[in-house]
């Protein structure tokens, strides 16, 4: 847009002289320039407004005790994610196992039903567990820490 | 669940006292250690935000931020500032995160408005407050629009203050170079406000 102005600075001058990060003498010829220049002006003004509401801007930080409840390291968080599905798969083995045999040795219909049952009970609870931990993990990480 | 923080919250302290504390915590004081923490955590984590868009990321990247400080204290010269470091510190975490998620330095944040959603809205407050306050929000959006590399200079300069000399140790660039990036940059950034419909 100023080209055609007549400035005789390169265009950045305008952000090092918003920034008072120049040296004396281009200060001085900005100044002057900016008192004929409209366009240079109305460049100026906007980019001071835009910094204005970066610099004023307030943002959201955590607490103090979010940040020391919080996992310390990449690595203790990539092993607890790897901790629990582990957990899991063992818990899972286990009793397979464990049943599996039972069921082998029992020798009427009363105690493979009450087998039948517990397992069914066990897989129900595993399997709402492991929901949970896999929405916990999606969704927030530090809920777990929080409460 | 919100707490408010001074635009720049390490401005102020000296540099002697800074150092003073860099020399403590070196030699394992624990105490100058959690008063390093707590003063720069919170701009250190500010970054990360602005460059990341997402709390929880953010979160990630200032704690693993501020374990590289500490376990790389031995080699900081304690005459030098310790925000520009710990920024360069926090730049390549989030670098080496868009690494791991193969998104380039480039791009701009994944999920538009995530950065306007992290600023704190003013309270009831006169008409030019909300004003401004609309105007923080559209400077937000549009900075999420910008590519990283043209972010984080209007970040660095205008939200956390830093000098010219900071900002070329933090981008790794020549000082010569910072105030024209900076030009385009905002330039960019404005050109995203004009887009998005502030000078109609
Ligand atoms: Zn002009």
């Amino acid at each position: 847009m100023p080209d055609a102005c007549g400035r005789t600075f390169d265009e950045a001058f305008l952000s090092g002289y918003l920034d008072q990060a120049l040296v004396q003498g281009d200060e001085q010829r900005v100044r002057v320039h900016l008192e004929d220049c409209v366009s240079c002006r109305a460049l100026l003004e906007d980019l001071a407004s835009v910094r204005d509401a970066t610099m004023s801007s307030t943002f959201d930080i955590p607490r103090d005790d979010e940040w020391s409840e919080a996992p310390r390291t990449g690595t203790s968080r990539l092993l607890r994610g790897l901790g629990w599905p582990l957990v899991t798969a063992w818990i899972v083995v286990v009793i397979g196992f464990g049943l599996w045999e039972t069921w082998q040795d029992a020798d009427n219909l009363f105690e493979r039903l009450l087998l039948v049952g517990g397992l069914s009970g066990v897989s129900l609870l595993l399997i709402s567990a492991f929901l949970d931990r896999r929405h916990a993990m999606q969704t927030d990480r530090y809920r777990e820490v929080r409460k | 669940m919100v707490e408010r923080q001074p635009p720049v919250a390490a401005r102020g302290d000296t540099a002697e006292s800074e150092s003073a504390l860099i020399d403590l915590a070196r030699a394992g004081h624990t105490d100058a250690r959690e008063t390093l923490a707590q003063r720069y955590r919170q701009p250190a984590y500010l970054l990360a935000v602005q460059m990341l868009g997402n709390r929880d990321d953010a979160m990630d990247v200032t704690q693993d931020a501020m374990l590289r400080f500490f376990t790389t204290l031995d080699s900081f010269d304690s005459e030098r500032r310790v925000q520009p470091w710990l920024f360069t510190i926090v730049r390549n975490q989030v670098r080496d995160l868009w690494r791991r998620r193969r998104r380039r330095p480039g791009d701009s944040a994944p999920d538009a408005d995530s950065l306007t959603s992290q600023l704190v809205a003013p309270g009831p407050s006169p008409e030019a407050d909300l004003r401004r306050q609309q105007l923080r929000e559209e400077v937000w959006r549009a900075m999420d629009k910008l590519p990283a590399e043209k972010r984080e200079i209007i970040v660095l300069r205008d939200f956390h203050d830093l000098a010219y000399n900071d900002i070329a140790q933090v981008l790794g660039i020549p000082i010569g170079t910072v105030m024209s990036r900076l030009h385009g940059a905002r330039r960019q950034l404005r050109a995203r406000l004009e887009e998005g419909g502030r000078h109609a």
